[in-house]
């Protein structure tokens, strides 16, 4: 007899960015009519080019191997109604952004380069591609990843040139919002900082959306929402281990954490961190009490169903990353059925997707390099940045520069109307200007309703204050991830221990009846 | 000069090659990761590790449960169904068997998904039963094949055999009971072997209908996500022994049972 194996997995493993998904699917239908009008565009390039006699180098033609997480840059294909009307001119991605870096690329560098772009679903899948020997030049992991090759020895360092902001084509030098460029150079993996290797991409905190008419402000501001008894079987809780860990160690040191004491340290931030990465053997172990009691109470651990069962109602509150809350309140907002996001009083967990280039790929190729950085660059320019972050919903690490479109882009997303008459005041100079910058004309205040100071808004870009908590989740080394995983596993497996004696007794009872069976046909 | 003759082993080329990529190669990578441990050195602890931690002996356990009702759930289900349909005399019969089967015709995740709906709709909160919810929706996906091999056994019954258990004496219960169960029963077997290996290892209608609780498939998928190759590979391997076992014991039953049929 042969065995049936299953047909298809369906849709399993954790991807950061499903949402766009149904949205990219219709892109595509008109991608099909669209790509036969853009390989005549393309061809038609190639002949001019040809015919001009190209410039200097064109017959050699770069192979740059880039692998990104799913649906986490702009395809194009946008409808006409899509327009972004900036005051300083419309935005609007015609073509995908790897096909338009291409070009840009041959037109300020006179060589061909093809991108071949793939994409993974979760960094640890990426981490196992590459041991398994996939060979990229540039990937985009999130930063404990990057953290984790750097420690292995696996990048390659950013160039010099890169850094140049004399150069007009260095858009992410010149562009990166200098809050972001500041935690990218204080924090170091083994006397390296991040920034020598890594530029950054997208970014974002985590956090509750919720249900205003169920959940109260107050009590989405805690992680203790997770095993909360008032909301016993109504909040899910993302399926993985880090996340998981970081929202029991905010639950179990809530005390501590919103502590006047703790808070009024002069040395908060450098404890906060230390809190907020703690795996002594003492945490672990509560950390795994409070995690399964989290699975008895919660709705269920999810992979990425949670932003679906929050829009259709079936749970209150949703632990979530914030670009993806984003995503959730659009889509919601739709159906007139409002939500919010809360970020937690305890911490808020802030991470860091970023452009790395790895040893086995780049290699000394330095002309491979150069595309590399080049792409990142590209990404960079504040008109792709804002294709990139609409196609997506993240927020982009850049934040302009002295080019404003990108604080254009967030009033025009989030900016009030002008008869609109409940508005409220939304700083974003720690964003736009460095955290202890000031702001004396108010240049990157955005005027918004003030419904938006809880909702979209705060999810894409946080407020001051709850940056001010946030806390970075570093790389655990083997040890620590060993523990982490061991406790991972204790909550989510079944006991052995904890089977009834009733089964065990049914168990025994069915054995005995099946050997004297066995036994009786034996003998006939 | 060398005559060159087809012989009709060569089309089993193709078979054989893709025996060797996708059926061999897998196996001996699987058991290279099994038998050693981070550095490359050859080790049992694996093994060891899996019938002594608590917690792998309880996702076998509990994969092994839901296997089982899941499998008693969708016999008592689809016994009768096909004992009726392959008895009754509609000539709509063939469109009978046709809805049965029909949903095996779409994805099986959209199937959960619908699932999910309804099973919202009725229970309002879904995660008060996640055990319940898990056999639901196995039963709702495998269903159709316990029907099938079931309907197969019954219909090829020689009536015959029925006419003489009544002329003997049998009364419709008696016949049932003597003649058409102990007949069906090698139906029974590839039905249950159907239902119940997949159900040991499909972790996405767990997913979906949101079991936070490990089985068998997900338990592998933690250990490879937390890049424990060996762990893992080992899992995947004790489950593809009690595969075979399982599949050499019904094997046999069957087997005995064809023996037993034509003594009859």
């Amino acid at each position: 007899m042969t065995m049936r194996s299953l047909r298809g997995t369906g849709g399993w493993g954790k991807t950061r960015r499903m949402d766009a998904t149904v949205w990219a699917a219709g892109r595509r239908i008109q991608s099909v009519c669209l790509a036969a009008g853009m390989v005549c565009v393309l061809s038609a390039s190639c002949l001019t080019a040809e015919a001009s006699g190209g410039k200097e180098s064109s017959q050699e033609e770069i192979t740059l191997r880039v692998c990104n997480w799913e649906e986490y840059i702009d395809l194009g294909d946008w409808d006409e109604e899509e327009t972004i009307d900036l005051d300083s001119g419309d935005i609007i991605g015609e073509n995908s952004m790897v096909e338009d870096f291409e070009e840009w690329y041959y037109e300020n560098y006179g060589v061909r380069v093809n991108v071949e772009y793939s994409t993974f679903g979760t960094n640890e899948d990426l981490y196992n591609m590459l041991t398994l020997g996939d060979t990229y030049d540039l990937v985009c992991p999130s930063e404990y990843m990057i953290m984790k090759l750097l420690t292995e020895d696996q990048l390659v360092p950013l160039s010099e040139e890169f850094f140049d902001s004399r150069d007009g084509n260095n858009y992410y030098i010149n562009g990166v919002s200098p809050y972001i460029r500041d935690i990218f150079e204080k924090n170091e993996i083994e006397g390296k900082p991040w920034a020598d290797y890594a530029a950054g991409y997208m970014w974002g905190i985590t956090g509750i959306v919720y249900n205003p008419e169920l959940v109260s402000l107050e009590d989405a501001s805690s992680w203790k929402i997770l095993n909360d008894p008032a909301y016993r079987r109504q909040v899910t809780v993302k399926d993985n281990v880090r996340d998981s860990y970081f929202a029991a160690l905010g639950a179990i040191k809530s005390e501590l954490l919103t502590s006047r004491e703790f808070l009024e340290d002069p040395d908060y931030r450098k404890n906060l961190e230390a809190e907020m990465n703690d795996t002594s053997e003492d945490t672990i172990a509560r950390v795994q009490e409070y995690l399964q009691d989290v699975k008895d109470n919660a709705y269920s651990f999810e992979t990425d169903s949670g932003k679906a069962d929050m829009v259709t109602g079936k749970v209150a509150a949703n632990y979530q990353w914030s670009g993806d809350a984003v995503y959730t309140m659009d889509q919601a907002d739709e159906d007139d059925f409002p939500l919010a996001f809360a970020v937690p009083e305890e911490s808020t967990n802030i991470y860091f997707d970023g452009w790395v280039m790895l040893k086995n790929g780049i290699g000394d190729d330095a002309l491979r390099q150069h595309a590399a950085e080049a792409f990142i660059n590209f990404n960079s320019r504040p008109d792709n940045v804002i294709r990139n972050m609409y196609y997506i919903g993240y927020t982009s690490v850049i934040s302009g520069g002295d080019d404003t479109r990108i604080f254009e882009y967030a009033d025009w997303c989030y900016g009030a109307e002008e008869e609109e008459e409940d508005v409220a005041e939304y700083d974003l100079s720690y964003f736009f200007l460095g955290e202890d910058a000031e702001d004396p004309k108010g240049r990157y205040v955005i005027t918004a309703p003030s419904e938006q100071i809880d909702r979209q808004l705060f999810a894409q870009y946080p407020d001051q204050d709850a940056i001010s908590r946030s806390a970075l989740m570093v790389c655990f080394d083997e040890e620590q991830n060993r523990a982490i995983n061991q406790m991972w596993i204790n909550v989510r497996c079944y006991n052995i221990y904890d089977i009834p004696v009733w089964v065990w007794c049914a168990a025994g009872i069915a054995a005995g009846f099946l050997a004297v069976i066995g036994i009786r046909r034996i003998k006939r | 000069m060398q005559k060159r003759t087809f012989s009709r082993k060569y089309l089993g080329i193709p078979y054989a090659l893709f025996l060797v990529c996708f059926v061999a190669a897998p196996l001996i990578v699987l058991f290279y990761y099994a038998f050693t441990n981070g550095e490359g050195a050859f080790t049992f602890r694996n093994l060891t590790g899996f019938f002594t931690d608590p917690n792998t002996l309880g996702t076998l356990f509990y994969s092994f449960g839901i296997a089982l009702v899941t499998t008693v759930f969708c016999l008592l289900l689809a016994y009768p169904t096909a004992y009726i349909l392959a008895y009754s005399r509609l000539k709509a019969k063939s469109v009978i068997l046709m809805i049965f089967i029909m949903p095996m015709w779409i994805n099986f995740s959209l199937r959960i998904t619908a699932l999910k709906e309804i099973l919202t709709w009725l229970e309002g909160n879904l995660a008060y039963h996640p055990f319940l919810n898990t056999v639901l929706g196995m039963s709702y996906d495998f269903l159709p094949f316990m029907i099938l091999p079931i309907y197969t056994t019954i219909s090829r019954l020689d009536g015959a055999l029925l006419e003489a258990a009544r002329d003997l004496g049998a009364g419709e219960r008696g016949a049932f009971l003597r003649v058409t169960l102990p007949l069906s029963l090698p139906g029974i077997m590839s039905g249950v072997a159907m239902v119940f290996l997949p159900a040991m290892t499909n972790y996405v209608v767990l997913d979906m209908l949101y079991n936070s609780t490990y089985i068998m498939g997900s338990l592998i998928g933690s250990y490879f996500a937390a890049y424990d190759w060996h762990g893992g590979s080992m899992i995947a391997l004790i489950l593809l022994g009690i595969i075979c076992l399982f599949t050499l014991l019904t094997d046999g039953a069957q087997e005995e049972n064809t023996r037993g049929g034509t003594l009859l």
